[in-house]
């Protein structure tokens, strides 16, 4: 059999909720020039707030179809909750402070939220079974697709329309462009910046959120781990694709989780490379490509030149 | 200073949970409501419940926890007390086969009510095992029985030439069960049969041996 | 200037922030760590001595961690409520190694510093007994790990060729690699009648151990071994993985490595298509793991060192102590091997006190040791004494597998070799 096609879709799949999550960190990068390390934390929030809808709030036994709209309702809630909290008394009375305050600060959230949930949530100190999506899985040809991946298939490019039409058409969308390209100047056009840095946050973990749901949907579990690792692979992605650009952010997300999966599935049949391959090692070529691009790139895939920033 | 582990709510916190979580609306969000008239009525019903899980836990820890009669003794599983130990290669007796092999085991039961050797085999495809005596047989409790197999190649395609920790598979019966347990013989029953085998099947190792 | 008293207010808020978060986070993980002695403290006249206790207490191993520090604490109180050492007291302090070397090494160190301190039991992870086996050596401070199946711990590295003790202050309870790895291998290929195995690793000591002893047999056997893998142990995305078991043709899959990854392992190979078994060890002998795989983990199978615990009287007693103990976590795989463990430094500590009097010695720690190679009593999980690797004398080893969401033992072996 020819696993090929097979492992790009898994490749994509797993990019794709890279590039949701990363998303998160371009924005806000792009607005306020911070990285919100507590993204990732965010992200878990999310997927916490999916799972609390479904256990505690839903009568036991609701539909999935029913239930997963709500789900994701609760999980946007609890992740826009926590990142414009974190925004108005974490990160806004620091925004003049030397870069370096906020960045720590970030870190600091971030590990406060894991504990946070690891002490409070009930059970959160193991894994905990994320409802599934019944129905068998769908072949297509050769490539098999899982219920729970359906769901990020349909949402990860969605999200990303939603995204773009708010960006490039509504007013806000332009406000937070103007923002972006100069904050002293969009504020001297009457642009409310403090708004919009709100609403980068915002939007940032409503696709975090949704990025949590797709990850109990995929893998039937979540903890209070899941969003260090990931939070600083979609990190990852939204450098290689450029960070400060969010079509950049779903690219290299996309990118990186390719060459994760294809890096497992195939270095190691490369003669002589044997142990080099496996997915122990798909990390250190997920990196060693990250390296290339910034050296030929160092803005990244689709990434402008930022020298003028300060 | 040393762990415990995780910081979990209590165990009445659960069962609150249970009692309070139906109607959803408003808990995760309060508004500018009478919220502390809320709270205070929600708090008591939290203690109310709290304390009538305390009542049931404390009764069913004494109910748990009470004197009960010692259970009857009985024997110990069978597995638990047979030791078989590998003596090592033994002649071939006179009617066995050619491309044979054949070793001593000594089964001992070291306590417990008499056991029953009800069958000794052994998991390979291409072998045949017979011993002597043959089972079903007894054992004499503290007492070691030498009992020797005779293994048969009957297809050297599926033969373990080269196993590490070959089993023998015997069962056992007592008053209590009976039991199939696996012996692992250890490396000098797994060199003398890999040894055996090979002598057996080297001269024509794809078909059948002689029978 | 306003705007410079602005300033400073902002960077004063900033402080207070950073110091709040900062200590928020500090008190929360300390919350994981705070002492618990497990009030095994009952008589106050006589010495008090201390059971060390190294374990992961948190993270995702911590139901096997907790299961072994609350038996260990069980032997403990039983040791006081009989008076078993006359004029001893034995007190347990558990640290948290949270299945990391680094942190084992440190816990080590500082159980060799505590004067009252006259064994460990543990670690759980052959990994971090590694980083531990010097420290308690050099202060001859006896360990007895309920869990560590590694075969080099004892033997040394060439354990293949030549053994070799390397520590004399370390033993353990379980039955090592050399045996388990085999015995999955033997039953795979000869009563499951699989001859096609996928073989999977996490790469820690432990893992990629066992995956080569079973390779190794399998081969042996006749068996072939279509594909290996190495998976990291920090991902939960094993897609890739599951997708090269369905090419492979594999009729089986081989897992050395831990229930965590294992669970979602098994449930992303089934959901790939592949409806085969997955084979692990001890490690993954686990109800977490079945809760982690899923419905589709029916069939899967796990070798685990000792018999059932159903077959043994000593056990049941054990079972039944613990649950009126009311201890809050599950005693787990290993609860029997560490309250073993335990009352090999308990009957240690008695010879030693009963040879010098009814006192402790001043060389209590190597006096110990020396005791514990030489102690033979029947335990929960059968006789325990130790060889002259200190490995156990007692090897038994169980297949189990899932049925109807629980481990049911399947076949059960003994090394009488």
């Amino acid at each position: 059999m020819n696993e090929l096609p097979q492992q790009l879709v898994n490749g994509l799949l797993l990019g794709s909720m890279y590039g949701l999550v990363a998303i998160g960190y371009t924005m806000v990068y792009g607005i306020v020039q911070l990285i919100n390390f507590a993204h990732g934390e965010i992200f878990m929030t999310g997927a916490f707030g999916a799972l609390t809808v479904y256990l505690y709030i839903l009568p036991d036994g609701t539909s999935m179809w029913l239930a997963l709209p709500l789900m994701l309702v609760g999980a946007v809630m609890v992740s826009v909750t926590v990142a414009v909290g974190a925004e108005r008394f974490a990160y806004r009375p620091l925004r003049t402070a030397p870069r370096l305050a906020p960045l720590i600060t970030a870190i600091g959230l971030s590990l406060a939220l894991q504990q946070a949930v690891w002490a409070w949530y009930p059970e959160a100190d193991s894994p905990i079974t994320f409802p599934e999506i019944d129905g068998g899985p769908f072949e297509i040809g050769s490539v098999t697709i899982q219920t729970g991946d359906v769901f990020l298939l349909i949402a990860a490019p969605i999200s990303m329309a939603i995204l773009a039409y708010f960006v490039m058409k509504t007013r806000t969308g332009r406000g937070m462009q103007a923002t972006a390209q100069d904050p002293d100047t969009a504020k001297l056009m009457g642009i409310n910046t403090d708004r919009i840095i709100v609403v980068a946050f915002a939007l940032g973990a409503a696709f975090a959120a949704v990025g949590g749901v797709a990850y109990g949907l995929k893998y039937g579990e979540i903890n209070f781990r899941m969003g260090f690792i990931l939070g600083l692979k979609a990190f990852t992605a939204a450098v290689l694709g450029g960070i400060g650009n969010i079509y950049g952010a779903m690219i290299g997300g996309l990118v990186l989780g390719l060459a994760e999966t294809l890096a497992t599935a195939y270095i190691a049949d490369v003669p002589g490379m044997e142990q080099l391959g496996g997915q122990t090692w798909a990390n250190v070529w997920a990196f060693v490509l990250l390296i290339l691009v910034l050296l030929f790139r160092p803005q990244g895939l689709l990434g402008e030149r930022v020298a003028d920033r300060a | 200073m040393s762990g415990v582990g995780p910081v979990e709510p209590g165990e009445g916190t659960r069962a609150w949970d249970d009692v309070e979580a139906p109607p959803p609306t408003g808990h995760g969000l309060p508004r500018g409501h009478p919220a502390a008239l809320y709270y205070a009525r929600h708090r008591r019903a939290v203690l109310a419940s709290a304390a009538a899980t305390a009542v049931l836990a404390g009764g069913g820890y004494l109910y748990a926890t009470r004197p009960q009669p010692p259970p009857p003794a009985v024997g110990p599983f069978p597995s638990q007390v047979v030791d078989v130990t590998y003596l090592g290669e033994e002649g071939s007796p006179r009617r066995a086969p050619k491309g044979s092999f054949t070793f001593a085991v000594r089964v001992t039961a070291l306590s417990g009510p008499t056991i029953t050797v009800v069958e000794i085999s052994q998991p390979y495809a291409g072998l045949n095992l017979t011993s002597v005596p043959k089972p079903p047989f007894r054992t004499r409790t503290g007492f070691g029985h030498k009992i020797v197999v005779t293994m048969n190649v009957t297809e050297c395609a599926n033969t373990p030439r080269n196993a590490g920790l070959p089993f023998l598979d015997v069962t056992l019966r007592n008053t209590r069960a009976i039991e199939d347990h696996s012996y692992i013989l250890g490396e000098r029953y797994a060199h003398d049969l890999s040894e055996a085998l090979q002598v057996a099947c080297s001269n024509d190792p794809s078909s059948l041996a002689k029978r | 200037m306003p705007g410079k008293g602005l300033l400073i207010v902002r960077q004063r808020s900033l402080i207070a922030i950073t110091a709040a978060l900062a200590a928020g986070a500090l008190t929360l993980t300390a919350c994981g760590s705070r002492d618990d002695d497990g009030g095994s403290d009952s008589g106050s006249d006589g010495k008090t001595v201390v059971i060390g206790v190294d374990a992961p207490l948190t993270g995702d191993l911590s139901a096997l961690g907790l299961g072994i520090k609350n038996s260990v604490d069980l032997a403990a109180k039983t040791a006081n409520k009989e008076k078993t050492v006359e004029g001893i007291t034995f007190k347990v302090e558990a640290l948290d190694d949270q299945a990391q070397p680094s942190s084992g090494q440190q816990n080590a160190v500082k159980f060799v510093a505590d004067k009252d301190v006259v064994g460990a039991v543990g670690p759980l992870n052959s990994s971090v007994a590694e980083s531990m086996q010097k420290v308690f050596d050099d202060a001859k401070l006896v360990q007895v790990s309920p869990a560590n199946t590694g075969p080099t711990l004892t033997q040394g590295t060439d354990w293949q060729n030549k053994k070799v003790r390397t520590y004399k202050s370390y033993f353990r309870t379980a039955t090592t690699d050399a045996i388990q790895g085999p015995f999955a291998a033997q039953y795979v290929y000869n009563d499951a009648k699989k001859k096609k195995v996928f073989v999977i690793d996490d790469k820690k000591t432990y893992g990629a151990g066992l995956a080569a002893t079973f390779t190794g047999e399998f081969k042996k056997l006749g068996g072939k071994v279509v594909g290996t893998q190495h998976i990291d142990p920090d991902s939960k995305d094993f897609s890739a993985v599951a997708t090269q078991v369905k090419s492979s043709g594999a009729d089986v899959v081989y897992y050395g490595g831990e229930y965590p990854q294992a669970g979602p392992l098994s449930k992303q190979i089934k959901a790939a298509g592949s409806k085969i078994p997955v084979v692990g060890g001890d490690g993954i002998f686990d109800p977490t793991f079945i809760q982690l795989a899923g419905k589709d983990s029916t069939g899967d199978l796990a070798t685990s060192v000792g018999a059932p615990v159903e077959d043994l009287p000593s056990a049941k007693e054990f079972v039944a102590n613990y649950k009126a103990a009311g201890y809050k976590e599950d005693f787990a795989a290993y609860g029997g091997y560490s309250y073993d463990s335990a009352w090999a430094i308990i009957e240690a500590v008695k010879k030693v006190v009963e040879d010098n009097d009814g006192k402790l010695p001043d060389d209590a720690r190597a006096k110990i040791t020396e005791a514990v190679q030489g102690v033979s009593f029947d335990g929960v999980t059968g006789k325990v004494s130790f060889d002259e690797f200190g490995d156990t004398t007692n090897k038994q080893l169980t297949v189990y597998s899932v049925e109807g969401g629980a481990w049911k033992p399947v076949k059960s072996g003994t090394y009488t070799g």
